[in-house]
């Protein structure tokens, strides 16, 4: 619009010059206002607007004077024609150069309105000449309402340092940078990351501040949240009961990324029948810190240079660190178990815990564990299967001696019979006339007294060797695990380390659950005792297989001293014995449930020591009625 | 002519009361016997005997029971009891009502025919 009205307008004025160039009479350098046309072409900015005005002024010259003068050279005209070209010449270059000039400022503004920062430029007095876009979208005042107003005014700066120190750095270095806040027309305080430089024209003087301002406000609550989370969970971790441990995994990953795995062998399994690796693991496993409540838990006063690696901390007969390891290499994210901890004064603490392995992102540097100790529920549980077992054996004192006089009373009479006629018989004889009649009597009631005292002890022994009543297809892993659960804790007690290796695929057996799984409890506590007073390794080995077809066998193998040769005679019958306090039953009740069950259950003992107890249980044949 | 002190039994198991008829008749005393207590208390036609040898456990009625009946109804005379079972309670209990032994089966026939004499000799006087 601009453009077009100054194109028209300096092409009148051009026609007008010209017209009155070569109308009027008077003699003067007319042509000297053409300079007007190209200053009016200027205004439109643009190059070729300047010279097609400054090719006009100098063509209509030209032509006014060849149309006055004719193309000849006449003194005083001609020289004031060539003035006036001069003029027009001078005036078109000068015009070129502020259009060039004027070009690169609109330029760098519109580069400066790209920006997403907010910019403005303040003159020496403090008052806005330049004002971007971002700063009009942002503050909300647009170039017209910022322009000459005070920028601390307008934006009501708030500084974090006094603005005296700020203009000082300023002057000293010629630019400055901090975080100050700015108030938008809405009234919203923001958060800027300011840098200011100073301007200065072509003589070196100061005439102005060059301002951006960068809008942190999100990134500085975003901040904020940050340090907040962070005290947040530093809080929980100094704060809390649960004792966390940060431990460094990488090495342990590093480590088991070199083992190398027999055809068809899982890691875990690996881990299991090599305790030498998982003990290696533990040393190369660190920690990198832990929190108040466990090193109260472990009774340190402060994060102890003992404590540099898991292997400082779990107790020796640990197993839950070759399962961690398994679950840790699957890429499980968490694991938890149950296992004892060494206190700094050597005693144990026994300890539930779950380990978070980080993310990917996160890093193996970062694994969490968390430890909760269990010496009060393992005391109270203590003594409620200690109340269970005292309470078991009264029922089974109580049990017996009722046994024992329900047999004292059978048997008795029946003894007492037999001792009186006998004492008669013999008197009858002793007389000075004996009475053959009467001892004849009384000899035949000792007989039959005897018969009738051997009766009751069939019966009783009947009674004893109850077939089993409840049968069922049993696992026997299944029969195993739940066997070796029971008898968990006197094993720990006893420091016997578990074995358990179970083939695969092997079938079930048919008996009573119960009964069989006291037989197993059983062998596992007799090995447990036999092993308790044992010097070096006490490893407990349950192997259950398929020998042939027709059987399952479960066999216990112990590294205890092993048993006599006369011992192992007379290991089953009843009321055989080497404890002090044993009845000597256990092991004859086992093999009378086991053959009870169609099975067997046998002992032997090599010299060099240890015993292994061999259960065999038959296995029912296809199409055989369970 | 020579009094023969009867001396009665009174106990449910037929083998033990059998041998001890026999060992006391052996011992030369008249016996009578009674597989239970009730029994024993009903048989009104003869005389209270000149000792008793009693079980303490019967069905029916037990043999401490029966010493209570006998010295309720004024009928006294020395009794001897036995047991499979001793315990304290019903020694001491039976022994305080005035019985002149307590013996556990089996009892040795020498001390019963120890016991005998001496509760026969004590009801005589």
């Amino acid at each position: 619009m601009n453009t077009t009205a100054f194109r028209i307008a300096a092409a009148l004025l051009a026609l007008c010059i010209f017209l009155f160039d070569i109308l009027s009479p008077l003699e003067g350098a007319v042509a000297v206002l053409y300079v007007l046309v190209v200053l009016l072409a200027a205004a439109t900015g643009r190059r070729g607007d300047i010279l097609a005005a400054a090719a006009a002024g100098l063509t209509l010259t030209v032509a006014a004077y060849v149309d006055t003068h004719g193309p000849h050279l006449a003194g005083a005209p001609t020289l004031r024609a060539l003035v006036s070209l001069a003029a027009t010449g001078i005036a078109t270059v000068l015009a070129l150069k502020n259009q060039a000039a004027t070009a690169t400022l609109a330029a760098q503004a519109r580069l400066l309105n790209l920006s997403h920062d907010m910019i403005f430029v303040r003159d020496i007095l403090g008052q806005i000449t330049f004002w971007n876009r971002a700063a009009e979208e942002t503050y909300g005042w647009s170039v017209a309402e910022a322009t000459g107003r005070i920028a601390d005014d307008l934006l009501e700066t708030r500084y974090a340092r006094p603005r005296g120190e700020i203009d000082r750095v300023l002057h000293e270095t010629g630019r400055w940078d901090g975080t100050l806040e700015h108030r938008t027309k809405a009234g919203e305080w923001i958060t800027v990351e300011s840098r200011w430089a100073l301007q200065h024209d072509a003589q070196g003087r100061v005439v102005g501040v060059f301002e951006t301002n960068t809008d942190v406000t999100e990134r500085k609550a975003a901040h904020a949240a940050l340090v907040h989370s962070e005290r947040r969970y530093r809080r929980m971790f100094d704060a809390s009961r649960i004792g966390v441990v940060q431990e460094d995994w990488s090495a342990a990953r590093a480590a088991l990324a070199t083992i190398d795995l027999a055809d068809g062998a899982s890691l875990s399994s690996h881990l299991a029948s090599h305790p030498d690796v998982v003990a290696r693991m533990r040393r190369l496993t660190k920690i990198i810190d832990v929190n108040p409540a466990f090193l109260a838990m472990i009774g340190a006063g402060s994060s102890s240079q003992f404590h540099q690696t898991v292997d400082d901390v779990l107790c020796e007969t640990d197993q839950t660190f070759g399962p961690a390891l398994a679950a840790f290499a699957r890429g499980d994210s968490f694991h938890e178990g149950e296992t004892e901890i060494v206190r700094t004064d050597g005693r144990r603490v026994p300890v539930i815990f779950a380990i978070t392995f980080p993310t990917v992102d996160d890093g193996d540097g970062n694994v969490l564990v968390f430890v909760v100790d269990i010496t009060e529920r393992r005391q109270a549980q203590d003594a409620v299967l200690q109340a269970q077992a005292e309470l078991a054996h009264a029922a089974r004192v109580a049990t017996l001696g009722e046994l024992t006089a329900s047999i004292a009373h059978e048997v008795n009479q029946p003894l007492m019979a037999v001792v009186t006629n006998g004492e008669a018989a013999l008197r009858w004889l002793r007389r000075d006339q004996p009475d053959l009649q009467e001892v004849d009597s009384a000899i035949g009631r000792v007989v039959s007294e005897g018969r009738r005292a051997s009766e009751i002890v069939k019966r009783i022994r009947a009674f004893l060797t109850k077939t089993p009543t409840r049968s069922s297809a049993l696992d026997v892993a299944a029969l195993i695990e739940e066997a070796a659960q029971l008898v968990q804790r006197e094993l720990a007690r006893a420091e016997v380390e578990l074995r358990i290796e179970v083939a695969t695929e092997l079938p079930p057996v048919i008996g009573d659950r119960i009964q069989l799984q006291q037989v197993v409890v059983n062998l596992i506590v007799n090995a447990g005792q036999a092993m308790a007073e044992h010097d070096g390794r006490r490893l407990l080995t349950i192997t259950a297989s398929q020998p042939s077809d027709a059987c399952v066998e479960i066999a216990l193998q112990d590294t205890g001293p092993g048993i006599s040769p006369q011992n192992l005679e007379r290991l089953f019958d009843p009321f055989f014995t080497t404890k002090p306090d044993g009845m000597g039953m256990g092991l004859a009740i086992c093999r009378t449930t086991a053959e009870a069950h169609g099975g067997k259950l046998s002992v032997e003992s090599p010299p060099g020591g240890g015993a292994t107890f061999r259960l065999t249980l038959p296995v029912p044949q296809h199409g055989a009625p369970e | 002519m020579q009094h023969i002190p009867t001396v009665a039994i009174v106990d449910d198991d037929d083998g033990v009361r059998s041998s001890l008829t026999s060992l006391i008749r052996s011992l030369g005393y008249k016996a009578r016997s009674y597989g239970s207590a009730p029994q024993f208390l009903a048989d009104r036609e003869t005389d209270d005997p000149d000792c008793m040898i009693a079980d303490i456990q019967m069905p029916e009625m037990t043999g401490d029971e029966l010493q209570a009946a006998l010295i309720a109804a004024g009928r006294r005379f020395p009794m001897i009891f036995m047991t499979a079972f001793p315990t304290a309670i019903t020694r001491e209990r039976v022994m305080a009502a005035g019985a002149c032994a307590f013996l556990d089966k089996p009892a040795e026939p020498d001390t019963i025919a120890r016991h005998l004499a001496a509760a026969l000799a004590r009801g005589r006087d």
